[in-house]
């Protein structure tokens, strides 16, 4: 029965994938986009599938994995199940570094001077300031999990704010291109893109190997973990620092799409259980699907407006968080 | 406490007066008073008297509205990290008017005003509901959680709401930003006598909001009815939210700084607290609305940021400070 169950959302995420490349302004039946795929199928077919509809879908299936996968690294770092990149400020932080990327790269026509590639390096860069800032704020009193989410939530509101002047005190064309892409969405998406993606997964998937040990070791108290021969410390902080690249990355690309890296580690729990190699792969495989997911519901519901998926998986994803919230209330009361 | 109180009410003047001097035209007090008294008709005087002008009362009368807005939330639930923007209130405000003119443009102001009220009335139900409902009493965490969720939740939908209906958008975009410029004047009475009110109220019940300071059996064995006068007052600040959002879009922020500098400056009981904190507030609103002329001059910056960069500080050092019940 169980087994069943756990390979439902590997099945399910292909299915949304495949519906998310045939649907869009023009519909593709399944036999066309084989076809197109091989190309075999007609040149426009090739063009809209190779050029809009792929790299839309895998685009929105990579961050979507990293975001979840950050957000598990995240919550089992801080011991704190409610802990998720978007309410610590390491999204709006990255946003900052990509601002500040922009003003300080742009010449008078609004051109970048610099290849555009070293975008997702600024949005690290803001992203680790910003968290190393909560980080440090919360170590200090380290007794509470909670205070770590209030820091995180007062460094969010200082990114907001910056991130608003910035635009504001930039170029006009500049401000639009961050407006879209601060709201979190696919719709632009290109090969190049992807790569700068696939190449920051490629980058990450030996540390996540290596860690995935640790963290089962860190289920464990802190003195138990230590005496399992567990360097606690260090694999705290590896994992910490993971969270907050993949989560720069992602941002970086697809801009600030919100608690997906809040639910879909905990969806990942209850399919998989606590073991980090599962989990790790079942918040990624749900995290890809709920962006992908979100994609194609705005596209389908909004054609032909673009609103951004992060609209939608905010929709899907506070109440959801209310929900844990009230939960955990209830097991301290 | 008395030299603060003469002190804030001069720097009031002094902000009031310098911010029709500044800008991105500097004027000359001459020109300044000719335009206040009518006698002049040029360029300055029309700026002096359209722009300027305006904008004053409306930084004056949001920035007491929010100010006593914030002491009555943090008061209410004990909680000082209690503020309408950070609680969601101002978002359900913003999202009333956004659904408003997305569904019905045009709307008059009084109509505005009653579903930014209403807006404001719904989120607060919702967060403090929400936060009730976890258990625990009214934990200040899990009061900020639910509220910073709920405001996640209305922005999204305003996002959609704005992108659905691109003929609003930029009236929108400019109004959800926070500012005191370019706003109509038409409610400002409205406004007024709404902030009247919430005042009267408070200083009405400035006593029993004192004894509540205490915990609820105590207050309620003295004599108070806690619940009413929790949702009482909760709907009061609701209502000042929604006004000030109605007239200046949401401004978060205000709210936290002004009260607590009211009790840094002595206040102790409500009778001190409320003026002082309509005074800090007003006094924040005007400085704010002076700062944002400049930070990114000659750009107008919008007052939300501003604020922003004078809270977060703040709310970073209050968290630092053990007084919080913390879960």
């Amino acid at each position: 029965m169980t087994g069943a169950i756990r390979t439902v959302p590997p099945l399910a995420v292909m299915l949304i994938a495949l519906v998310a490349v045939a649907v869009g302004s023009s519909f593709m039946p399944l036999d066309r986009v084989i076809a197109a795929l091989f190309g075999a199928g007609s040149r426009a077919d090739g063009i809209i599938l190779w050029n809009i509809r792929l790299p839309r879908v895998l685009l929105a299936a990579l961050a979507g994995a990293a975001l979840g996968v950050a957000g598990m690294l995240l919550q089992r770092a801080t011991r704190n199940p409610l802990a998720a990149p978007s309410i610590l400020g390491i999204v709006d932080g990255a946003a900052v570094g990509v601002l500040i990327f922009f003003l300080l790269f742009s010449n008078d026509a609004n051109a970048l001077v610099v290849s555009v590639n070293w975008q997702p390096l600024a949005a690290a860069g803001g992203a680790l300031v910003f968290a190393a800032t909560v980080g440090i704020l919360a170590y200090q009193d380290a007794v509470s999990p909670m205070r770590l989410l209030l820091y995180g939530v007062a460094m969010a509101a200082l990114a907001n704010a910056i991130v608003v002047l910035m635009i504001i005190a930039g170029p006009v064309f500049r401000a639009s291109q961050a407006l879209i892409w601060l709201a979190g969405s696919v719709h632009t998406a290109d090969w190049r893109e992807v790569g700068i993606l696939g190449m920051a997964w490629l980058a990450v998937l030996p540390v996540l190997a290596w860690i995935v040990r640790p963290l089962d070791q860190l289920r464990l108290d802190d003195e138990s973990a230590v005496s399992t021969g567990l360097n606690v410390t260090r694999t705290r902080i590896a994992a910490l620092v993971l969270s907050v690249l993949m989560t720069a990355a992602a941002v970086s690309v697809v801009g600030g799409i919100g608690f997906v890296g809040l639910i879909a580690p905990h969806a990942a729990r209850l399919l998989y259980g606590t073991r980090a190699a599962p989990q790790i792969l079942g918040a990624a495989c749900l995290g890809a699907g709920m962006v992908i997911g979100a994609d194609l519901l705005v596209r389908a519901a909004f054609q032909p407006l673009e609103v951004p998926a992060g609209a939608v998986t905010a929709l899907i994803g506070a109440p959801y968080f209310v929900y844990l919230l009230i939960r955990q209330g209830r097991a301290y009361a | 406490m008395r030299g603060v109180v003469i002190g804030g009410v001069l720097a009031c003047l002094a902000l009031a007066v310098a911010g029709l001097h500044l800008g991105v035209r500097v004027y000359a007090p001459g020109q300044v008073w000719a335009a206040v008294t009518g006698a002049a008709d040029d360029t300055a005087a029309i700026i002096i008297r359209d722009l300027r002008v305006p904008r004053m009362a409306l930084a004056i009368v949001v920035g007491a509205a929010l100010g006593l807005a914030g002491l009555l939330m943090q008061s209410v639930t004990r909680n000082p990290i209690a503020e309408p923007g950070l609680l969601g209130v101002n978002a359900g405000a913003a999202f009333g008017v956004v659904l408003l003119i997305t569904l019905a443009p045009g709307a008059p102001f009084a109509t505005i005003v009653s579903v930014a009220a209403l807006g404001a009335l719904g989120a607060a139900a919702l967060v403090f509901g929400l936060a009730y409902s976890a258990g625990g009493g009214m934990s200040p965490i899990q009061l900020l959680l639910a509220g910073v969720t709920v405001a996640a939740l209305l922005i999204a939908g305003m996002q959609v709401l704005i992108i659905l209906n691109e003929t609003v958008l930029e009236e929108l975009i400019f109004w959800l930003s926070g500012s005191f410029t370019d706003r109509p004047l038409t409610g400002l009475w409205i406004a007024i006598c709404g902030l009247a009110a919430g005042v009267g109220v408070s200083l009405a019940l400035a006593g029993a909001l004192d004894v509540l300071q205490a915990d609820d059996a105590t207050a309620q064995s003295l004599g108070v009815p806690v619940v009413k006068l929790r949702f009482g007052l909760l709907a009061v600040a609701a209502l000042l939210a929604g006004l000030s959002v109605a007239l200046a879009g949401p401004v978060a922020f205000l709210g936290l700084v002004a009260p607590h500098l009211a009790r840094l400056a002595g206040a102790q009981t409500h009778r001190e607290l409320i003026p002082l904190s309509l005074m800090f507030g007003t006094l924040l609103g005007l400085g704010g609305d002076l700062m944002a002329r400049f930070i990114l001059y000659p750009t107008e910056a919008p007052i939300s940021a501003v604020m922003a960069l004078v809270g977060v500080p703040l709310l970073i050092t209050l968290l630092r400070r053990n007084r919080l019940r913390v879960t």
